[in-house]
């Protein structure tokens, strides 16, 4: 059987479905005896799954005004443009 | 002539309104600084202001994008007179003896059907990709909030495929460790 160490380092591949049917079938072997890695692998994907959920901040207000003007100061455009937030 | 070489180039109003967010965004996590991020995101959308007649249609645009800014936030990181420095520990020595769990694993009281967040967790998350080591920032933010492909990534950053996947992996397991205290269920 593989080690928590092992299975841990094929998470990677695990969590984006890229294992070879054999390191796959090794995983499930481990984890029908090992809990703690059953729980390690959720925690695992729950980072990922809370990392991309992250909303963007919004652009300060001062940075738009600042863009603004750099625009305008570029010559490139006749007026500024609305830059979102 | 296809649908993508007929169209105009976007109007600098559109390039601000929808892509200066993403910029400040991505810049802001990459360098762990506001003020850094407002300087690469001017920096990036005078570039973007210059070279908008170039892109007919958007397509390529955000790529474009992507790679500018990330361009422009590894070169402000250079001229900075001081780099940070993160103590990088094994993600794994607490956990693993011989290479097998020698405690359980606590579960962690995140409901997978609601993703939404308030704004304290929003924080402890942004804090944590914060406190990561430059190296596996970079490649964190890109791929995890991003949403980036590991190849990609690769091109953008100069790493071989191998190297984005072993930082990668490295950060996540440095984040998980740093967000398990504040999601770990008590203890019965």
């Amino acid at each position: 059987m593989i080690t928590c160490k092992e299975l841990i380092d094929y998470l990677i591949d695990y969590v984006s479905d890229e294992l070879t049917p054999d390191q796959k079938a090794h995983i499930d072997h481990h984890l029908q005896f090992c809990p703690p890695c059953v729980t390690y692998i959720d925690t695992y994907k729950a980072t990922i799954r809370l990392t991309k959920s992250l909303p963007m901040k919004p652009v300060p207000p001062e940075l738009i005004a600042r863009l603004k003007q750099a625009y305008v100061e570029s010559g490139y455009g006749r007026s500024s443009p609305s830059a979102g937030a | 002539m296809n649908d993508v070489e007929s169209k105009p180039p976007p109007t600098p109003e559109t390039v601000f309104q929808e892509y200066t967010p993403r910029i400040y965004n991505l810049a802001r996590r990459m360098l762990s600084s506001e003020t850094d991020a407002e300087d690469v995101t001017q920096d990036v959308m005078l570039q973007v202001v210059r070279k908008l007649d170039t892109f007919r249609g958007e397509a390529a645009l955000p790529t474009w994008l992507h790679r500018v800014t990330v361009n422009a936030a590894l070169a402000h990181r250079r001229k900075r007179a001081t780099r940070q420095k993160h103590q990088v520990t094994d993600p794994l020595e607490h956990i693993l003896e011989n290479g097998f769990h020698v405690a359980p694993v606590r579960p962690w009281s995140v409901d997978p059907a609601k993703p939404v967040m308030d704004q304290e967790t929003h924080e402890l998350i942004e804090e944590a990709i914060r406190e990561l080591p430059e190296i596996y920032r970079d490649v964190y933010v890109l791929a995890d909030v991003e949403g980036l492909p590991n190849a990609e990534i690769g091109e953008l950053l100069e790493l071989s495929l191998p190297a984005v996947k072993s930082r990668l992996h490295r950060a996540r397991l440095i984040m998980r460790n740093a967000l398990a205290p504040h999601f770990e269920e008590a203890a019965i």
